[in-house]
């Protein structure tokens, strides 16, 4: 799945993009060379300088049109593995959807090979100039966004199939049912059984955390997590009771919170699986809104200070 | 032994309390929430063992907390508290009323839940966010404050200057201007002083810099081709700034070579009546030097020159007779200082500029060191200056006058030449003859004296019988190219004018281009060689000063 999902990408209609991509960045190369040839000292103001900034800007659009035809086709080019972990929660339905005869994942692709052409042509169009100006600025965010979707690209590679691994059958609702029910059983065995193993499984259940902030989601990590230590402690814990501390029900409550804690793993892992694959996209398309109005500003103050 | 009558309270859907009584007996009662306290608590606030009653020595009944746990009696925390009808004792979500005991009972308890159950139902994950998008993440509302603050910072502010100029004179003394950051990159050399305040070449908003900012303080800067007609089909609409570009470091600014070989490369196309050869590069395409000689005054009264090919050999007629040769004999020169050895700068002195020599005169180069003094010696010797004919012959004139009024003997001298009587027209005459006699044995001799370095013509006149020939000698070979003397110091003279064997003025010996290129190489680097463009010799600009 993962490696059929990179090929389509990468590989879409026999590396349709990838030759396209090759030839315009060729002729940028060529273009910048031309007026080396001569001696001209190469910055964004030359005539080749001119027409590789507005090549670059051409293709920012486009970039960003992808945002607008990711609405308009719907699903997600990684949506095949979604359906497949059954998750339901923001899952949209797949569909490989057409629009104007354009497929998802072809503009993907072609959002891919732009993105690595823009790169070559904004580096030659800055002419290797750079400085604490808002010229600078719009490159930088440019190569911020290019980072954050790199990433981006990555993550949709290889972590669905993690999803899968993860998470079988189950979806992370299904997870926290049997976490729930778990929790009920330990409870009403721990009713009858010391205070000290009590207190333990009541901090299980009631502190026990999936999810969180940004880095409890991103970490899959509970500081301390209650159900660990109280899996830690109970089996030293219970040697010290004698025999009519129930010990055949202490036993069961072992088991019960190994159960548990497995689970919570699990389900802790789903959550930072997918914060790890959509994180990204909170960095990648406001900081391409911001690379939009960084260049509204670059390409005004250009003519405006002419 | 302790009775207690436990009156469970329900309270029914209307909140009407409901009483049901039980007995419990035993030493102590225990309350707790294990199964086996009589007063059993079911609810996970309540310790396993929590509390128990229990008489006192006196006969009275106490509550004592057990282990860790606590009571609350009547708002009041407590472990331990002799038990009064009336009290109200909360442990947990239970309150326990302590009501008078009835007939048979040691102590009645009422037992009610009055606080909700305490949640024990799961609480993972339920309350937390799971996805980013739960955490209230937007991105779009990311990239809008993104967005607004960059349009602020970086368009509208720096925008701001162009529309009142006492907010650009106000912002131009910021520690960080307004409009700093639309600026590529920090200006050259004295544009340095308008770094803060953009307004002072960018005039108006979305108009290119006018050729009149430049032009108002480069005043001296003139236009390539004198000739209008040629100078509008050689640069066209071209402006300043398509040469000149600053905020992109100082070569960007100063020149760009290339720029010139646009139209060199091809001049026939800019003006095909052009004498210039195609130029494309000093090492490979440059053409021979030519060597560029004064003509003469034409009948508008202007200077001409024209240009030699170098290898056509032309040569300067300048008038002078000069033998280089003999002046820089390695066995030396005679000089009233005895034999002494020349060297080209006892002649040639670099002028101010570095570039040129500073023009030569018979005072300051030929009369150094007492060298041609211009001796008389019939019938008594004297000097005369070094000036015109005429110049000479008042001096004669004035000497020999003195000479017979003061020695009235010395008339002798007129009579022997066969010289009337004695009045003044006799005495003129004399005068004016030994004046001429002597010019003409002393001074305007034909190789000797003044015809030692100049050409001299008998002309038919009474008062100055001779004329000498006007020099013409030349001070700029190569006028369209600035050679740098100065900075070849390091050089002998020699090494590129070749002029120890010279015995005439006439030989011309300007270096021919290749002894430039022995160490000038054109624009791309080799080994050992000056990189040498256009501007390395030639200037754009005319001097609009001279």
């Amino acid at each position: 799945m993962n490696g059929m999902q990179g090929a389509t990408l990468l590989k879409y209609r026999g590396h349709r993009y990838l030759k396209v991509t090759s030839a315009l960045v060729l002729l940028a190369v060529a273009a910048y060379l031309l007026p080396g040839r001569t001696g001209d000292e190469a910055y964004g103001g030359t005539v080749s300088g001119y027409l590789l900034g507005i090549a670059a800007t051409l293709i920012v659009l486009i970039l960003m049109l992808y945002g607008v035809a990711r609405r308009r086709i719907g699903g997600t080019p990684v949506a095949q593995a979604d359906t497949e972990n059954k998750v339901g929660r923001g899952k949209r339905p797949f569909r490989m959807g057409r629009l104007e005869g354009a497929t998802l994942q072809g503009w993907l692709s072609a959002h891919i090979y732009l993105g690595i052409l823009l790169l070559v042509l904004a580096t030659l169009h800055t002419g290797f100039h750079f400085g604490w100006n808002v010229h600078t600025l719009s490159y930088v965010l440019m190569l911020l966004v290019m980072v954050s979707g790199v990433y981006g690209l990555n993550a949709y590679l290889s972590y669905p199939t993690l999803i899968t691994l993860n998470m079988g059958d189950d979806t992370l609702d299904d997870l926290f049912l049997k976490i729930a029910e778990l929790d009920e059983l330990a409870m009403a065995c721990a009713l009858e059984l010391p205070d000290e193993v009590h207190a333990l499984v009541q901090q299980a259940c009631r502190e026990t955390r999936v999810g969180g902030n940004l880095w409890q989601q991103l970490s899959g990590e509970q500081r301390d997590c209650p159900t660990r230590y109280a899996v830690q402690q109970l089996p030293a814990l219970s040697a010290t009771y004698g025999r009519n501390d129930q010990p055949k029900m202490i036993r069961e409550l072992y088991a019960m919170l190994l159960r548990k804690e497995k689970l919570v793993q699990r389900a802790r892992a789903d959550v930072m699986l997918r914060a790890r694959m959509t994180c990204w996209l909170f960095l990648h398309a406001p900081l391409g809104i911001a690379l939009l109005a960084a260049l509204t500003a670059h390409i005004v103050s250009i003519f405006f200070y002419w | 032994m302790i009775s207690c009558l436990l009156i469970h309270v329900s309270r029914t859907s209307q909140g009407l309390p409901v009483r049901q009584a039980g007995v419990i007996a035993g030493e102590t009662i225990q309350i707790g929430r294990g199964a086996a306290c009589p007063v059993h608590l079911p609810d996970h606030r309540v310790a396993l063992h929590h509390a128990s009653v229990r008489r006192a020595d006196d006969g009275s009944l106490h509550m004592d907390a057990a282990g860790e746990a606590m009571l609350k009696i009547d708002g009041i925390i407590a472990r331990s508290v002799a038990l009064q009808p009336g009290m109200r004792i909360e442990i947990g979500p239970y309150v326990l009323g302590v009501e008078t005991a009835p007939a048979g009972h040691d102590i009645a308890l009422s037992m009610e839940k009055v606080h909700a159950p305490d949640g024990h139902e799961t609480a993972v994950g339920l309350k937390q966010p799971v996805t980013l998008e739960a955490l209230g993440f937007s991105k779009r509302t990311l990239g809008a404050v993104l967005a607004v603050c960059i349009l602020l910072v970086f368009l509208l502010l720096p925008m701001l200057p162009g529309a009142s100029q006492a907010l650009d004179k106000w912002q131009a003394d910021l520690p960080v201007t307004l409009n700093g950051s639309w600026s590529p990159g920090s200006l050259t050399g004295g544009h340095a002083l308008f770094e803060a305040k953009c307004s002072t070449c960018h005039k108006r908003p979305f108009q290119a810099v006018a050729d009149e900012v430049c032009t108002g303080c480069h005043t001296q800067a003139g236009k390539h081709l004198s000739n209008e007609t040629l100078h509008k089909r050689a640069f066209g609409s071209m402006r300043c700034t398509d040469c000149h570009a600053d905020h992109k470091s100082r070569a960007k600014l100063r020149h760009d070579a290339e720029k010139c070989v646009a139209c060199h490369g091809d001049i026939k196309r800019i003006n095909p009546d052009s004498k210039l050869a195609d130029v494309h590069d000093f090492a490979t395409g440059h053409p021979a030097f030519h060597i560029t000689l004064p003509e003469g005054v034409d009948a508008d009264g202007v200077e001409r020159v024209v240009r030699f090919r170098q290898q056509d050999k032309p040569v300067e007629r300048s008038a002078l007779k000069y033998s280089h040769k003999i002046h820089l004999d390695k066995a030396g020169i005679s000089s009233p200082e005895g034999d002494t050895v020349m060297q080209c700068r006892d002649c040639h002195r670099l002028d101010a500029s570095g570039k040129h020599f500073a023009a030569m005169t018979m005072e300051k180069t030929c009369q150094q060191s007492a060298c041609h003094a211009l001796n008389f010696t019939e019938p008594v010797e004297g000097i005369v200056p070094h000036g015109s004919e005429r110049a000479v012959m008042s001096r004669l004139r004035e000497f020999y006058g003195r000479w017979l009024a003061d020695v009235p003997e010395n008339r002798a001298q007129c009579e022997a030449a066969g010289a009337p009587a004695n009045s003044v027209r006799a005495t003129l005459d004399c005068v004016n003859d030994l004046a001429r006699r002597n010019g003409a044995a002393t001074l305007f001799r034909k190789n000797a004296e003044c015809g030692e370095c100049h050409e001299i013509t008998p002309v038919a006149s009474t008062n100055v019988p001779w004329k000498v020939t006007p020099l013409r000698t030349n001070h700029d070979w190569q006028p369209g190219a600035v050679f740098p003397h100065a900075k070849h110091g390091a050089m002998g003279c020699t090494a590129c004018h070749d002029k120890m064997n010279s015995e005439k003025s006439a030989d011309i010996a300007m270096p021919a281009i290749d002894k430039c290129r022995e160490c000038h190489i054109g624009k791309d680097h080799a080994r050992g060689k000056l990189i040498s463009t256009c501007e390395s010799c030639h200037r754009f600009h005319r001097d609009e000063r001279k």
